[in-house]
């Protein structure tokens, strides 16, 4: 079997393994994650060797089906391989106590294949189907407590508005395909003019949905209601990367309008998310805020037209996300809850976790050498050497700054003792396996940016170098910690917190703006419906009735009139006489006006 | 060679007779002899497959004079497009009479009745002569008119004749449009191929013929307006009845769109078209919509199949509009598949619906809920074929609507606004499923059993060839290609 295929077909046969054998799951898991990162590792390193692997298969006639591992594809699919495996590890002792260990491995297996489909892809109806099928997955994860309250709406919201979104996408390969007359993601990189803006914009409507970006942020947060080692994976390496995966992988045919368009989207969101991040009361919303914020940064990073950085961002990204939330999710288990006012000094229980939390906080602050200042350095850089310099890297700066502010305010949380909260007792092995989870995402968090050359090298592209970009940056991350540390959230927001807490929600917010219009049209619907019935039904009965008072004089007819049948009989064989005349297209007439006047009652009945 | 359509297409037909010489014989034995029967006639439609199609025109004719006087003939065969019909036919008849194997009232002449059926959807399919195929449409009316009346829920009687009705006069047109075919061809035939190969009317006799056949079709498919009679009939029709309705006797109406409207008017089709696609748009849109409001299950399935069936009249109005015969093959090409996937994907819906209605004797959404907890069996098959039918990709719609959609962007782009309908309907099905499936164990159904074998002989196949459609449809779409490429007009 070909290496590409087993990156893929691996974790895929696991999940039907596991779901027949319903035995070992997690052990089965940890085999076939261990098996497609192997596979992956191998693409990476031929892709660097200039080896390229590739597979065709018979998809719809004239559009095959294409994956392809580019030096771009190969390290993306490595990124998910390793990310996947490390929360794998983790889940094997988060889930320890869980009943439902066999659902759980199966769909987390079934994200890895489908997200490793979608950054291997090289055709869009492939690319397309692995980015609907990680909503599935998502779906299901996120509802995986189903039973709970709460649960079923957040799994909802989250396929919806990322389903909604993904509308974007369909048009645009549907545009993309027609104007390329070719699906290959390659051929159509080269179109140009109102195509490519039009393609472009509705890309980054996709890539708004699933990438959480304002104003379609809100479900990502609600999304926490999953089991921890999900949210760790969706927020760093799959679902919510794909929308910034497909930004950087089309980059190359985005025209400027579109670029400035996705470089204000990005800008918006890490500034309006990162307030959001920083009014929460959660620790794993906060981390989910937070997410939507990065990301934005990404798009920044696109908009400034170096998809490089954003890359590098979105790796670093992906370590440094992951480890804040299995760390996040070892405080939950010490305290049996994510709420902040519960978590008071709960890193102060468990120092090594919280050394390693904090290392990974201040990766994503920003803070030299850890590998989330580089990739943040890059987005800065590129921000002030694009056309759009004030506005991106003013966006840039803010949200460096924010980040810094949000996390040292969790960091100070996290440390301070606050009285009396218990711990609740931890099981010993399962926190073995979540510790070495961690530990490796957050040697990665904090090592990474030692691969960042090799991987300019890899992928031949230069990042833009501004020893300003530098300064401005880790005074940005600085002063954000300074001020996360020493001022609480109700200091900075003042009246304003409500809001901020309530995630900006303008007017209700999407739900009041789309949902409920959608349900009045439906109500207009069903309300037709009934009239149409009761029309339809009217003209039955009526031809009914008519039939009956027809039957009816004709039986009293009959009584009086008795002696006259013969000669009606008579008259009447005449009649029908004439009426066969055996000229089909008499025939034909009558039946017309016949038929003609049966649809006009039925029509009139219809409209009145 | 031996004549594997007719014998296909009788089959079932000598079963009833076969049954109806058997009067005193076991419930038991009577379902065997039908599962046997169907069991043989789906055989009988994979040998068929395994022989077919031709590069142009129909394969496997098989032909008897009957009225030579009026050309007409018995004449049957297939291609790419009425081939895979018959065998998601012959496919649905079969899983049906495995769910119906329970049937305890009158199983005689249940087991009749869908035989007749069979024969009726089969010869629908595979009939090359007008007038053959007008007889198998009709006959076909009459045994789902008994079905409904007889096994039916709550209101069915009212059901039953509002469907008899509207379809009857609904098909009344169809006749005047044969008819004008027949006098316009020369010399006078009911044979359908020459009717293809050389439309024998033009100009307003044509459009006529076009306005008569599409008001059939539309009824029979149905469009909105003429749409009513379906939601009261599936909601009234027995479980199987509603399968083998949505599955198979919607697709008469698009099947016919394509056959003869399209095929024998294709010019007249051709200026129609936008107003064709109007129609489509309108009922994708509006189905999904109805939809959305409804509480009932099964009348929510019933109105997805009129968004599912708008898309399929998308698809052939933009067969119709398209110049570009890759275009054209592409939009055919999607709708044919629709057709398969609809078939497969509402009937394995209407099942799970029927199995939950058998324990808990009621369709309203909102008295259930977690039922996933007790049933997973159940639950999950119907979470798969839900997600099929709004469209996830890996499940068998997805193919075929982007086909539709691809299509409907290259020659009418205005008519994209209809990819809406995906999103409405992915927001009801998630709706249906939270508040069936998800949440809390309502303790009231505390004990539900999980499916039984005979249930899951029935929902399994389906549901893999949902699945098998979704990731691989080459092999279905290379059948359906090889005839809608070489289309001669």
């Amino acid at each position: 079997m070909s290496v590409i295929a087993t990156a893929i077909l691996a974790p895929l046969f696991a999940t039907v393994l596991i779901l027949f054998l319903r035995r070992m799951p997690a052990a089965l898991a940890l085999l076939a994650a261990a098996i497609g990162l192997l596979a992956s590792i191998r693409l990476l390193l031929d892709a660097y060797a200039g080896i390229s692997h590739e597979l065709l298969l018979p998809g719809l006639p004239n559009l095959p089906l294409h994956l392809l591992a580019t030096p771009l594809t190969a390290l993306l699919s490595t990124l998910v391989a390793v990310i996947g495996t490390l929360v794998l590890v983790y889940a094997t002792g988060y889930m320890k106590q869980d009943t439902e260990k066999v659902r759980f491995f199966a769909t987390l297996l079934f994200f890895i294949s489908a997200m490793q489909t979608l950054v291997l892809a090289a055709d869009w109806i492939l690319l397309l189907a692995a980015w609907e099928l990680i909503g599935l997955a998502s779906y299901l994860l996120i509802g995986f407590w189903y039973q709970r309250p709460g649960v079923k709406s957040a799994a909802t919201r989250a396929f919806l508005y990322t389903r909604s979104a993904d509308l974007g996408l369909y048009l645009a390969v549907f545009i993309l395909i027609a104007s390329a007359g070719s699906s290959d993601i390659a051929t159509t990189l080269n179109t140009g003019g109102n195509a490519a803006i039009a393609a472009g914009l509705l890309l980054l409507v996709a890539a708004m949905g699933k990438s959480a970006q304002t104003p379609l942020h809100d479900w990502l947060q609600r999304a926490m209601a999953g089991p921890t080692p999900v949210s760790a994976l969706l927020h760093s390496a799959t679902l919510v990367a794909a929308g910034a995966i497909l930004l950087i992988r089309t980059a190359p045919m985005l025209p400027p309008e579109t670029l400035l368009v996705i470089g204000i989207v990005g800008g918006v969101t890490t500034v309006v998310t990162g307030l959001i991040a920083l009014g929460e009361t959660d620790l794993k919303r906060l981390l989910a805020a937070s997410t939507s914020s990065q990301y934005g940064l990404m798009l920044v990073a696109v908009g400034a037209g170096v998809p490089l950085a954003a890359l590098l961002h979105l790796i670093a990204h992906a370590a440094i996300k992951s480890a804040l939330f299995l760390g996040a999710g070892v405080f939950q288990h010490s305290r049996d809850s994510t709420a902040l006012t519960k978590l008071q000094g709960a890193g102060h229980d468990r120092p090594r976790i919280f050394f390693g939390f904090t290392l990974a906080a201040l990766a994503l602050a920003g803070i030299p050498p850890l590998s989330g200042f580089f990739s943040k350095d890059a987005i800065i850089a590129a921000a002030l050497a694009s056309p759009d310099a004030a506005l991106l890297a003013s966006f840039a700066l803010i949200g460096t700054l924010l980040t810094g502010a949000y996390m040292a305010r969790a960091l100070r949380i996290l440390w301070r003792r606050n009285g009396t909260q218990n711990n609740v007792p931890g099981a010993g092995a399962a926190l073995n396996w979540m510790g070495t989870g961690l530990a490796g995402l957050v040697t990665l968090a904090v090592s990474l940016a030692a691969f960042f050359p090799t991987i300019e090298t890899m992928l031949s592209a230069r990042l833009p170098e501004n020893s300003l970009a530098q300064i401005l940056g880790l005074s940005a991350a600085l002063a954000g910690l300074a001020l996360g540390w020493r001022v609480p959230a109700r200091r900075l927001f003042g009246f304003l917190l409500p809001w901020v807490q309530q995630g900006f929600v303008v007017a209700g917010g999407v739900d009041n703006l789309l949902v409920r219009p959608a349900f009045a049209i439906a109500h207009i619907c069903e309300k037709l419906e009934s009239r149409l019935y009761a029309a339809a039904l009217f003209t039955g009965q009526m031809s009914i009735s008519i039939a009956r008072s027809v039957r009816f004089s004709d039986e009293q007819g009959i009584d009086g009139l008795i002696f006259s049948i013969v000669k009606n009989t008579v008259n009447l064989g005449r009649r029908a006489r004439n009426l066969q005349s055996g000229l089909i297209h008499r025939e034909l007439a009558i039946t017309v006006v016949l038929t003609t006047g049966l649809f006009s009652v039925l029509l009139i009945v219809l409209f009145i | 060679m031996l004549p594997i359509v007719s014998i296909t297409l009788f089959l079932p037909l000598l079963g009833a007779l076969l049954i109806m010489g058997l009067r005193k014989a076991p419930a038991q034995l009577v379902h065997g002899i039908g599962i046997l029967t169907s069991g043989l006639t789906l055989a009988g439609a994979i040998w068929m497959w395994s022989r077919g199609v031709a590069d142009t025109g129909f394969a496997q004719v098989e032909q008897i004079d009957w009225m030579p006087a009026i050309g007409a003939a018995y004449r049957v065969g297939v291609d790419g497009i009425s081939l895979p019909l018959v065998v998601l036919s012959a496919l649905l008849f079969f899983v049906t009479f495995i769910y119906s194997a329970k049937v305890r009232e009158r199983p005689h002449a249940y087991v009749v009745l869908m035989l007749l059926l069979e024969t009726a959807a089969i010869g629908t399919f595979t009939a090359l002569d007008a007038i053959l195929f007008y007889v198998f449409f009709e006959v076909s009316l009459v045994s789902m008119y008994f079905m409904i009346a007889g096994w039916g829920h709550e209101d069915r009687q009212r059901a039953a004749l509002m469907f008899f009705i509207y379809t009857l006069l609904g098909s009344l047109p169809l006749l005047l449009a044969i008819l004008g075919l027949y006098l316009g061809s020369d010399p006078h035939t009911f044979d359908i191929r020459v009717w293809i190969a050389d439309p024998p009317l033009t100009g307003t006799a044509a459009m006529l013929a076009l306005i008569a056949m599409l008001f059939t079709f539309a009824v029979k498919t149905p469009v909105f307006p003429f749409h009513t009679w379906l939601p009261a009939a599936h909601v009234q029709a027995p479980a199987a009845g509603s399968v083998i309705l949505a599955g198979v006797m919607l697709k008469f109406g698009t099947y016919g769109l394509i056959r003869f409207a399209l095929q024998m008017t294709p010019a007249s089709f051709h200026q129609a078209g936008v107003i064709v696609l109007i129609f489509g748009v309108f009922s994708a849109l509006y189905g999904a919509f109805a939809a959305l409001a409804q509480n009932d299950l099964k009348r929510l399935i019933a109105y997805t199949s009129v968004n599912h069936m708008g898309y399929i009249i998308i698809g052939v109005a933009i067969a119709a509009l398209a110049t570009d015969p890759a275009i054209r093959a592409i939009a055919l090409d999607g709708s044919i598949l629709q057709m398969i996937s609809h078939g497969l994907v509402t009937g394995a819906l209407f099942f799970a619906v029927g199995m939950l209605q058998d324990r808990a004797n009621t369709r309203e959404m909102d008295r259930f809920g977690g039922l996933l907890k007790l049933t997973p069996i159940l639950g999950w098959s119907f979470v798969l074929a839900a997600f099929a039918s709004l469209g996830l990709p890996g499940l068998a719609h997805f193919p075929a609507e982007f086909q539709i959609f691809l299509a409907t962007l290259r020659v009418e782009p205005a008519a994209i606004i209809v990819i809406l309908g995906i999103v409405i309907t992915a927001g009801l099905y998630l709706k249906a499923i939270n508040q069936v499936f998800l949440g809390e164990t309502n303790t009231k159904w505390q004990g539900m059993p999980d499916l039984s074998m005979r249930e899951l002989f029935t929902l399994v196949p389906l549901l893999l060839l949902i699945v098998i459609i979704g990731v691989g449809p080459a092999w279905l779409l290379n059948v359906i290609h090889k005839t809608t490429i070489a289309l001669p007009f």
